[in-house]
């Protein structure tokens, strides 16, 4: 199954992100961006599943808290950025 | 003992915030440094106290919550991002020392607006005629440690915002007794202690951020975030949050802002103003007190100074410490406060109450006086 992950400018932001999902009946976690798609170094992404993908990119465009960028995961290292 | 030094520390706290503390020790990691479930809690814990504390004080989102040692050290963030060498720097004639040493050691022009003591229309109209002189920054406690004079706030946010001037508001008395929204007044920064007002432990404070509002880092070091970069990263909170974060404070200064938010500040605010009036008309009958107290409820909230005639206010906070009761006396850190009410010269002895202060804490005051003097006749 292919996951996705929002990638977050901060914890905090990503927990702001998590919050409005959840809110909304997305099942949505906080987990650490994995050191293959990581630009800068240590951070936080959002992950959750396809079928919650678009509604979670739109409503996270709504309330102001776009990701920086959007990953699909394959599992393992095998990433694609969407 | 009865503790009325509150406006140092509130010594008692809501019991929630020991069993949270010592709960944190046992379970809470560092959050923002790992993607355990220990480290995952701790930034639970923290984003709800961010959170919260934004609700309370009107801050634009939870990012803008800092939290810091205590409200010096959420100054110095805010001077050192707003002034520099030669900057000038307005700021109230009731300043602690924790925002006039910052100032001082950033070498910036400062220029005291005084205003007489419990006289708001005074301090608007230095404020304004020094504004009109050009600043780049100004500085206003909301409540001085002193005297527990409520400075005109909305009204000296009113004119930075029209004089275009960033203003730091200095909350160290206020944050938890007095409602404050940093949105509204459009203040740049707010700085609170955490182990205040706020009830939770010392060691804890919050620096607020405004909208559109760039800080700059006091400290330098590890975020959790963006680590290949050798600058501190973009965005708040991890840019002024450098190193491990105090846990156990956290959690339990997220217990004392839940204990201010389900009493509510106005109610404690007017639980604390009665005492105050309970003191006052108790300690005017004893004669040789000079008593710095006004009636305007709007203009003093839960402390109040007072000097006596024949001994000096260090001699008379000893002798009360003996009988028990736990007051300070001297500067109280802010000699430019005492210049500005005329009591530079001796000091004065302060009282200051919290929520869990009684009358009955007033009446042993009361009495405690009562044996100080007579014994100096």
């Amino acid at each position: 199954m292919t996951n996705y992950l929002l990638i977050c400018r901060s914890l905090t932001y990503a927990q702001r992100a998590s919050k409005v999902l959840k809110s909304a009946g997305i099942p949505a976690s906080i987990s650490r961006i994995p050191k293959e798609i990581a630009t800068n170094g240590c951070g936080y992404c959002v992950r959750l599943a396809e079928k919650w993908l678009s509604r979670s990119l739109e409503l996270l465009n709504n309330t102001g808290l776009q990701p920086i960028k959007v990953y699909a995961w394959y599992g393992y290292e095998n990433y694609a950025e969407v | 003992m009865v503790y009325l030094d509150n406006a140092a520390t509130t010594l008692i706290k809501p019991d929630a915030v020991a069993r949270s503390m010592a709960s944190a020790v046992k379970t809470l990691a560092s959050p923002g440094r790992g993607g355990h479930e220990a480290s995952m809690r701790a930034a639970q814990t923290a984003f709800d106290c961010r959170e919260t504390a934004a609700e309370m004080f009107g801050v634009c989102s939870p990012e803008n919550v800092i939290f810091t040692m205590n409200a010096t050290h959420a100054l110095n963030i805010a001077i050192r991002s707003l002034a520099g060498r030669g900057s000038r720097a307005v700021v109230s004639g009731y300043e602690h020392n924790s925002v006039m040493r910052p100032l001082h050691a950033v070498g910036a022009d400062i220029r005291v607006a005084r205003g007489g003591l419990f006289d708001k229309n005074a301090v608007v109209y230095s404020f304004r005629k020094e504004l009109m002189r050009g600043a780049d920054v100004a500085v206003c406690t909301h409540i001085s440690n002193v005297f527990g004079f409520i400075l005109p706030i909305d009204e000296v946010a009113e004119m930075c915002r029209k004089y275009s001037v960033p203003l730091i508001i200095d909350a160290a008395q206020s944050a938890g007794a007095e409602t404050l929204n940093i949105e509204d007044l459009g203040a740049s920064f707010a700085a609170m202690p955490g182990h205040k007002g706020l009830y939770g432990p010392q060691g804890t404070g919050l620096l607020l951020i405004g909208e559109n509002v760039r800080a700059q880092p006091l400290m330098f070091g590890g975020s959790g975030s963006n680590s290949e970069l050798m600058d501190m990263p973009d965005v708040y909170p991890d840019r002024l949050e450098a190193g491990t974060h105090n846990m156990p404070g956290i959690a339990g200064l997220s217990e004392g802002i839940r204990f201010v938010r389900k009493i509510g500040e106005y109610r404690i605010k007017r639980h604390e103003r009665r005492l105050i009036d309970l003191a006052h008309r108790l300690l005017s009958g004893i004669g040789g007190l000079e008593l710095y107290y006004t009636e305007d409820a709007g203009a003093q909230g839960g402390v109040m100074s007072f000097a006596v005639a024949d001994m000096s206010s260090e001699e008379c906070a000893e002798s009360l410490s003996e009988l028990g009761i736990a007051v300070r006396a001297g500067l109280h850190c802010a000699p430019s406060a005492h210049a500005s009410a005329g009591t530079d010269k001796r000091g004065t002895v302060r009282i200051s109450v919290s929520a869990f202060n009684t009358e009955d804490d007033i009446y042993a005051l009361f009495d405690a006086m009562k044996r100080i003097k007579a014994k100096k006749l």
